[in-house]
């Protein structure tokens, strides 16, 4: 008799939480997608084929693609730093990597401009060798680090912490060399966490805006990113175009996420097997 | 083994840290913001009035014109006035008239969005019937500069010269950065011999060409300008002078050979005066902004008077089929604007 009520409260914990899901994103994405494909498939498939929102899609994407691939190498070896070896500031640095998360975007766009902008001495510098970075696309990319950059290393660090070391001390008994071991070993017990940290840091960093906006230069064709196109298509009224280009920046985010859990579940099976 | 999870938990509890401060600032500033816009006493003796205006304005408005109106109002009837104000992109705010917000009086950056009210039945169709044709704001579009003009820059083809590094707002997010491209346009258009279009385009992928950054607005334009970034900024006239009395800083500017004289439109919203009962009061706050005093305030702030002679060379929109023709003409889907670009990369 006294579980009736226990499940009868699991059930509307259920439905509240659901709901809330539901309110709070699926809602709001499902009004996007509708107004993308509001009249249709062919008008979608035309607003995103336009050459501007194609150029800006793809911009986006190569930009987002490079900033993963750099912080999925610079962010495991952070995270290896930070629990493999001990050194003074260490809780500092730890604190320190964060603080992307905290930092508003706006912010960032505008710390790199008066850091690499050209009226700044190394952009001058690098201005004299023709390697512009604020205003072209090198800064789409060393904005996108910046906000990417806790993403890896918050998902090896928990790893790395509870790896089991025997393995990896087996492996030296047996003879092979740091680099052979970490290759053999550590690597592949990392990997789940560094594909992760990786796919999350390229998903958050196709729709971001505030900290790109400062520094890509905004011309069309050349610097305009996605998110970008898609303020200036709202701002002039283009509301479907704008919605057409969100969605296909939704799904890729979304095909992302789903195969994360795959992965990870292909995993726990593997485990429990 | 362990199982991946994001973030680990003690960066968990530390984001709930900054979570929790972000929450209380984000509470402290409401409750900030609520007291700033505290509502006036609600009296027998206090008249109303909602104003909608295009961001440029708002200095002018707040600082100038509503307390110099307030002043008026007071003296001729004896009665308060409080304003509600608004200040928003014209387009945008364009788009929440038509969608309900109830603004007694809208000043906007250019006569399309004026129509578009029109159209939506928000504006009396005649809105233009006044001496000036329904505007009161002017100004010109500029050029400003490095001090002393190193790059002698004195015209709109100067612009397109290798080595200088221009900024202007993007016409996609700023509605008053079209202004600047109809400018370029017009000055191609108009001093070719025969109002050559070529010309005009080409004058106008040529200044493109020199772009480094495209702000979201004017006046970001202008501070990464102020900040040290390019050679020459394609500006409004009113918003160097804006500047200059605000931060006390000059930049120098140019009046290119021929240039556009932007005229912001203000018109009473026929169905929000109805609802509130205030059409005396937007009335007498219209004909204070066409008279002597409210073009005095406003010269103040930068634009031109409305009866002051202009430079020669200044063209308008409507020496360029009106603004209408103009807009679909440059910015339409198959517009110079996008061909601009789309021809550029095919070419390469």
């Amino acid at each position: 008799m006294e579980r009736v009520p226990i499940r009868s409260a699991g059930g509307l914990l259920r439905v509240a939480s659901l709901s809330y899901l539901g309110v709070m994103i699926v809602l709001p994405l499902s009004a996007l997608a509708w107004g993308a494909f509001a009249d249709g498939l062919g008008p979608f498939v035309r607003r995103i084929s336009d050459p501007f929102a194609r150029h800006a899609l793809f911009l986006t994407a190569v930009t987002a693609l490079i900033m993963a691939v750099i912080n999925a190498v610079t962010g495991t070896l952070t995270a290896w730093v930070l629990v493999r070896y001990e050194f003074p500031g260490k809780g500092l640095m730890n604190a320190l990597i964060d603080l992307p998360f905290a930092v508003p975007t706006v912010v960032t766009g505008v710390m790199l401009v008066a850091l690499y902008g050209p009226t700044s001495v190394l952009g001058a510098i690098l201005g004299e060798y023709g390697l512009g970075v604020i205003y072209e696309k090198p800064g789409i990319v060393l904005a996108l680090l910046f906000v990417g950059y806790p993403f890896v290393i918050r998902s090896v660090q928990p790893v790395l912490l509870e790896m089991d070391r025997m393995e990896e001390e087996a492996a030296a008994t047996l003879g092979a060399d740091g680099w052979t071991t970490f290759r053999r070993v550590t690597l592949p017990t990392l990997r789940p966490a560094i594909v992760t940290g990786t796919a999350l840091a390229f998903s958050r960093a196709l729709g971001e805006f505030g900290s790109v906006v400062m520094v890509a230069g905004n011309r069309p064709l050349e610097t305009k990113t996605a998110p970008m196109y898609i303020f200036g298509e709202i701002e002039s009224g283009n509301q479907r175009g704008a919605a057409a280009v969100s969605t296909i920046l939704l799904a890729a985010s979304l095909l992302i996420l789903i195969g994360l859990n795959i992965l990870q579940r292909r995993k726990g099976e593997n485990r429990d097997g | 083994m362990a199982v991946t999870t994001f973030p680990t938990g003690r960066s968990e509890t530390k984001r709930w840290g900054i979570a929790s401060i972000l929450a209380a600032s984000a509470i402290v500033l409401t409750a900030v913001g609520g007291s700033g816009c505290g509502a006036p006493t609600r009296g027998a003796e206090v008249d109303r009035l909602t104003i909608g205006a295009y961001s440029v304005l708002r200095e002018a408005l707040r600082e100038g014109i509503l307390p110099a109106f307030a002043r008026h109002r007071a003296a001729a009837t004896g009665r308060e006035v409080v304003f509600e104000e608004s200040y928003n992109a014209s387009g945008a705010l364009t788009r929440s008239i038509v969608s309900g917000f109830d603004a007694d009086v809208a000043l906007l950056s250019i006569e399309t969005d004026m129509d578009q009210l029109a159209r939506a039945g928000r504006v009396a169709s005649d809105w233009r019937a006044t001496p000036h044709g329904g505007m009161i704001t002017r100004s010109l579009v500029v050029i400003g500069v490095r001090p002393g003009n190193p790059l002698a820059i004195a015209d709109w083809s100067d612009l397109a010269e290798p080595g200088v590094d221009v900024l202007y707002p993007d016409p996609k997010t700023s509605g008053g950065a079209r202004w600047n491209l109809f400018a370029i346009w017009g000055a191609g258009l108009l001093g070719s011999d025969r109002a050559d279009e070529a010309a005009a385009e080409s004058l106008m992928r040529g200044v493109q060409r020199r772009v480094v950054n495209m702000d979201a607005s004017g006046r970001q334009s202008l501070a990464s300008f102020a900040r040290g970034i390019g050679d020459a900024a394609v500006t409004y006239e009113n918003e160097l002078r804006l500047r200059e009395r605000r931060l006390g800083s000059a930049i120098e500017s140019v009046v290119p050979r021929r240039t556009l004289l932007i005229e912001g439109p203000a018109a009473i919203v026929e169905t929000s005066v109805a609802k509130h009962g205030n059409r005396e009061l937007a009335d007498d706050f219209l004909r204070f902004l066409h008279g002597e005093e409210g073009q005095a305030i406003l010269s103040e702030f930068g634009f031109r008077p409305l009866g002051a002679p202009l430079p020669e060379g200044v063209f308008t929109l409507r020496d360029l089929d009106g603004a209408a023709a103009i807009q679909r003409r440059v910015f339409g889907d198959d517009g110079i604007w996008n061909r601009m670009f789309t021809d550029r990369t095919e070419a390469r």
